[in-house]
């Protein structure tokens, strides 16, 4: 499919990683160009997924998981600065964003069961991981780690940056609702509402910048009598009770995706930390009345 | 700084009871230069005996909907599967490519459809789209749709990839 000489192409494309649909949309070179770097974009999405997935027993994070506590374990750069801004941000909200709640969610059944896991990991916070110089990684006591809650992110960003450096004037990557558009152009965005996953709860303009959003929708289930969902307050690990669902609107998609989880946990409290991220919050309740925290006119 | 500003065509899609969102992003045909760009390749449909059939769904413990397998065979090795998986509110076709080998090359979804208050297993809602094509050119403001919200799993598509594999193993190779 050749085009005029001038025209700008689109090209879209989806591929299934990170358990999820990534969509990656490109505007604005000839369409070969584009192909091109949409192709190295998805195996950017790739490398994190093969790095960062908790499932697969291979994957760098696996490692981490099984050795952090009897040695320090050197993880890779892209590793590295996912858990130091996962550290940096469960600081920021007294441990409501902490990457150390997987035996919660084994427990519950939506992280498979890892043979090394045993009872007391149950006990470990976000605390008891230490970065050290070099990119060492090393546990304070048995624990295991899952970064579900700011990976997905941190591949959107990784795709977008390679998009920017293939000379992508403009473009979009969403994965399965953690979405980053750059380029001087507004971008329709619908997010779904909470009873009514199909239709729109609220539709805006995104622009040079990230969006995601977490609800319990889809996810929640009855567990020993009472409601979970894979969505835990760090502090209290206690799961979020309600059917609301949160989109934060953020700088890049790593800040937006872990940012979601600390509204859901502290809604308006969140306002504080929101800001310093130059972060804002939309939540939607069952009956799709907004609430905004942080997004001053 | 308010991002959240309402868009221009977001109410009329609040109101709608019966919601569907779809995308085309590739022909078949174009799906095959993206997997195996440049390469020949010969359609070589397979239809499967209920023997294989049985020993598919025993060996991949995944339901086979349909005998009827979209293969094109590669010159110079490896095969291309064209095929689709339907959940409760999606229907999603995708292509694989395998290599001579044996090993998954690459998957590019073809078609993606989700709708709530409708039925996605219905066949004449599904038959509304068949032969669509992505050769229509996509504008960027009217066709693209972009919706932030909780994910429905990519399971179905991980099930398929497995069930294709094992018909690779068993029925193509």
């Amino acid at each position: 499919m050749s085009s005029p000489c001038g025209e700008s192409q689109v090209v879209r494309r989806a591929r299934p990683h990170l358990g999820t649909i990534v969509e990656i949309t490109a505007s604005g070179l000839e369409e070969p160009a584009l192909v091109s770097a949409v192709g190295a974009a998805f195996s950017a999405v790739s490398k994190v997924q093969s790095l960062m997935s908790y499932h697969d027993p291979l994957s760098e994070l696996s490692r981490l998981n099984q050795g952090g506590h009897s040695e320090p374990v050197r993880v890779s750069a892209w590793t590295f600065s996912v858990l130091r801004a996962a550290q940096k941000l469960a600081a920021e909200s007294d441990g409501a964003f902490d990457v150390t709640i997987a035996p919660r969610l084994v427990s519950w059944g939506y992280l498979p069961r890892v043979p090394t896991l045993g009872r007391g990991e149950l006990l470990a916070t976000w605390r008891d991981v230490v970065l050290g110089p070099g990119r060492f990684v090393q546990f304070r006591r048995p624990l295991h780690i899952d970064l579900g809650g700011i990976a997905k992110g941190f591949a959107v960003d990784c795709a977008v940056e390679i998009l920017r450096r293939r000379g992508v004037p403009t473009g979009l990557v969403n994965a399965g609702g953690d979405l980053r558009a750059f380029g001087p152009r507004d971008w329709p965005v619908q997010i779904r509402h909470p009873r009514d996953p199909g239709a729109a709860g609220h539709a805006f303009a995104l622009r040079d910048a990230a969006v995601a959003t977490s609800a319990t929708y889809f996810s929640r289930k009855r567990w020993r009598k009472c409601w979970v969902c894979p969505l835990v307050d760090g502090a209290t690990r206690l799961p979020c009770e309600d059917q609301l669902s949160v989109s934060v609107h953020a700088p890049t998609a790593l800040l937006a995706d872990a940012l979601t989880k600390i509204v859901l946990a502290r809604r308006e409290s969140a306002a504080a930390i929101l800001q310093r991220y130059k972060a804002s919050a939309l939540l939607l309740d069952r009956e799709g009345h907004c609430r905004f925290v942080a997004a001053n006119a | 700084m308010q991002p959240w500003l309402r868009f221009a065509i977001a109410p009329a899609m609040v109101c709608t009871a019966t919601s569907a969102h779809a995308v085309v992003y590739l022909s078949v045909e174009q799906a095959q230069q993206a997997i195996f760009p440049g390469a020949r390749m010969t359609a070589a449909p397979v239809k499967l005996t209920p023997q294989q059939r049985s020993a598919i769904q025993k060996t991949s413990g995944v339901n086979v909907r349909s005998n009827d397998i979209k293969a094109w065979k590669v010159e110079g090795g490896g095969w291309f599967i064209a095929d689709e998986v339907v959940g409760k509110h999606e229907f999603i076709s995708f292509a694989i490519g395998i290599t001579s080998g044996g090993a998954v090359k690459s998957i590019e979804i073809m078609e993606y459809r989700e709708t709530y208050g409708g039925e996605v297993r219905n066949a004449p809602w599904r038959a509304q789209f068949v032969g669509k094509t992505s050769q229509s050119k996509l504008k960027l403001d009217e066709d693209i749709k972009n919706i932030s919200g909780a994910t429905l799993s990519a399971r179905h598509i991980a099930d398929g990839v497995k069930r294709l594999l094992v018909t690779y193993e068993l029925a193509l190779r």
